[in-house]
């Protein structure tokens, strides 16, 4: 009869350790998302342009989302980045004639840089609600974009699209855009820094129980402050790579895609509490959430109802994982 | 100590309110403001604010004051008029981005004896239904769709374009009536020939919107022409319908045709560089003059127009893109080469 038990214990373990890890839900619910699509509307669903389609727009969000869970695991959020995103994407335009696209870049993710060091400067040393400073920097960041611009974005000219640089975030490799290799591959090293590195341990740490980290030796404000500059450094980023693809932007560029970055992430399996979390259930929320819009509109149903279903998905994903959160004693 | 520093400061910000008050009042004769809902993130307020410029060089007893919005919303909008209102001018010149929402707020300005100009956007409600504004002054929002349409179809009669088959309306703000208004005229044009015209909400936001349009032409494969309400989202369109393969331009073996609107740099340079069909004036010049003088005439001589001011739709085209390019420079100055972002 041992012999049996053990056979399943070797099937149920990895079970039971899928079960409690946070992305649980949105593996299966990603799985079952592209399941059914395949199966209810193949002709589309396997369209070449439909995957990249899903793909771009997943890269720009995914960045934004990986930026998101690395500020939310430090039990921080940061409203700002819809804004960031614009104004590094509008500032790497607007250099761009003086500065030439290398320094040009380099000084627009500086400025990401800037703006993220700010926002920890308002919540950690002004002791302003992380929620309320980067709601803040959104309206202020775009108030600004508004102002310099006077409404137009700058055309990026004809040399700086056709610039090396710029191709190596716009461009395409084998048919698929470099803007999604970039996503994939800072998806691989956001990880591998979460869960292999003594920052991801102090960020978890910090995120799980800040008091406890802090009398263990972990220096809460420095691991803050290095999750809200990513965040904006990705942010920026982001949005570099959106103008490298499609230099023909507006000031509209990245509105509201603050609140579509929190819902990746927390459809992906981060808890707003922080402490809780993996990048690849951001990647896939992205994914999740781009896979459902391209679809509904496809099917026919009016973009507006995306906005709905939005909500649907992240209260039916907050709550998914809350359920299995304490089901599984994690 | 403290409160009387505080009650100090208050005195002195009240005085200096009261005597600012008084010195504004003795130096203008009539304020006039135009809320608007085309803000600093739309090129064309410049020609609101330029022409209002103008009105005050030739009228000096009048201060006229510009506010709007930058964001998609109604509730920010009906808020910013309720601010203005309260400031109590000598008249308010607004676009009827919602009847519904407006009517109280505007009903209530008009029995405080605030006079009324709707502007850019109509009630379109029959007279006596709609909200008792002095006129209204601006393009149709509905003509400028039907006559955009009606000349593409004839432009596709003479065989210069490929016929509509079926017709993309690509809007970026979904509580627009205006834009909706747009596409409708287009529909009723394209209805003559039983072509389809689907609206599609596209938001604001560039990648989102080229995401949106790009799900929805991979699926339907007969939209032939894409008419995008504002010309700003025109490169977007066009992008799209290149990368998916669907030889977007004007001409008679161009696979996909995109109109836009407005007499802007990117709309006629995409006209003249042959990746756009046609676009359309509603004198937006005259919209920011025209309501300043109807105002200024009411409140001196009680003028009380009888019919609406209509200042578009005039279509724009290769064969008369050179006429409106000189015109508009004029008004952009240099800021119109750099507002070309195709």
């Amino acid at each position: 009869m041992r012999a049996p038990a053990v056979g399943i214990q070797h099937v149920t373990r990895p079970l039971t350790r899928f079960r409690k890890r946070p992305d649980a839900a949105i593996v299966l619910g990603t799985i079952l998302v592209f399941l059914v699509f395949g199966a209810v509307d193949p002709e589309s669903w396997f369209q070449f342009f439909t995957m990249i389609n899903i793909t771009r727009y997943a890269a720009i969000l995914g960045l934004l989302a990986i930026g998101q869970t690395i500020v939310i695991l430090s039990r921080e959020i940061d409203l700002s980045v819809g804004s960031v995103y614009g104004i590094v994407a509008i500032a790497f335009i607007a250099s761009e004639p003086t500065l030439g696209v290398p320094l040009s870049l380099l000084a627009a993710l500086m400025l990401a840089a800037a703006i993220g060091l700010l926002n920890a400067l308002l919540v950690l040393r002004g002791g302003i609600s992380s929620m309320i400073a980067t709601l803040g920097a959104l309206f202020f960041y775009r108030g600004i974009i508004y102002v310099t611009t006077g409404g137009t974005v700058m055309r990026f000219s004809q040399g700086a699209r056709a610039h090396w640089l710029t191709q190596a975030f716009g461009g395409q490799w084998l048919r698929l855009d470099n803007a999604f290799l970039w996503f994939m591959l800072i998806a691989v090293l956001a990880s591998l820094v979460l869960y292999h590195s003594r920052f991801g341990n102090h960020l978890l740490a910090v995120g799980g129980d800040e008091t406890t980290a802090l009398a263990r030796g972990v220096t809460v404000v420095r691991t803050k402050t290095i999750a809200f500059v990513a965040c904006s450094l990705l942010a920026g980023l982001s949005g570099i790579v959106t103008i490298a693809q499609n230099p023909q932007t507006h000031v509209t560029l990245g509105m509201q895609l603050e609140l579509e970055s929190i819902a990746a992430a927390v459809i992906g399996g981060t808890q707003l509490g922080g402490g809780r979390g993996t990048v690849l259930g951001s990647v896939l929320g992205t994914f999740f959430l781009t896979a459902v819009r391209s679809e509904m509109i496809t099917l026919g149903a009016p973009p507006s109802w995306y906005t709905a279903f939005v909500g649907i998905a992240l209260l039916l994903g907050a709550t998914i994982n809350t359920v299995m959160a304490r089901r599984s004693g994690a | 100590m403290r409160g009387i520093t505080l009650r100090f400061a208050a005195i002195v910000v009240l005085l200096l309110l009261v005597t600012g008050g008084n010195s504004y009042a003795a130096a203008y004769k009539y304020r006039f403001v135009m809320v608007s809902h085309i803000g600093s993130n739309d090129p064309n307020m410049k020609w609101l604010t330029l022409s209002m410029a103008e009105f005050e060089k030739r009228y000096p007893d009048v201060k006229t004051e510009y506010v709007s919005t930058n964001e998609y919303s109604l509730q920010k909008f009906v808020e910013l008029l309720r601010q203005a209102i309260a400031t109590k001018p000598n008249g308010i010149a607004v676009p009827i981005v919602s009847s519904d929402a407006l009517a109280p707020v505007l009903k209530g300005a008009i029995a405080q004896g605030i006079p009324v100009v709707a502007f850019n956007i109509p009630d379109p409600r029959p007279q006596g239904k709609r909200i008792p504004y002095l006129t209204y002054v601006g393009g149709d929002e509905y003509l400028a769709g039907l006559r955009l349409g009606q000349h593409a179809l004839e432009l596709a009669k003479a065989g210069k374009i490929p016929n509509p088959q079926r017709v993309l309306c690509a809007i970026h703000d979904a509580a627009h009536q205006g834009l909706k208004l747009r596409c409708k005229g287009m529909a009723d044009a394209m209805k003559t020939i039983n072509a389809q015209v689907d609206n599609l909400f596209i938001t604001a936001d560039p990648a989102r919107a080229r995401s949106i349009m790009q799900s929805y032409l991979t699926k339907n494969k007969s939209v032939n022409y894409i008419f995008a309400v504002a010309s700003w989202s025109s490169p977007w369109a066009y992008g799209v319908a290149k990368e998916l393969g669907r030889n977007p331009g004007v001409g008679a073996s161009n696979g996909t045709i995109v109109i836009t609107v407005d007499e802007s740099p990117v709309a006629l340079e995409g006209i003249k560089q042959g990746k756009v069909l046609e676009t359309h004036s509603q004198g937006f010049w005259l919209q920011g003059y025209a309501p300043m003088e109807i105002l200024y005439w009411y409140n001196n001589l009680g003028l009380w127009p009888q019919a609406d001011f209509l200042t578009g739709p005039v279509i724009i085209d290769s064969t008369n893109v050179g006429r409106w390019v000189p015109f508009v420079r004029n008004v952009f100055g240099t800021e119109y080469d750099k507002q070309v972002t195709w």
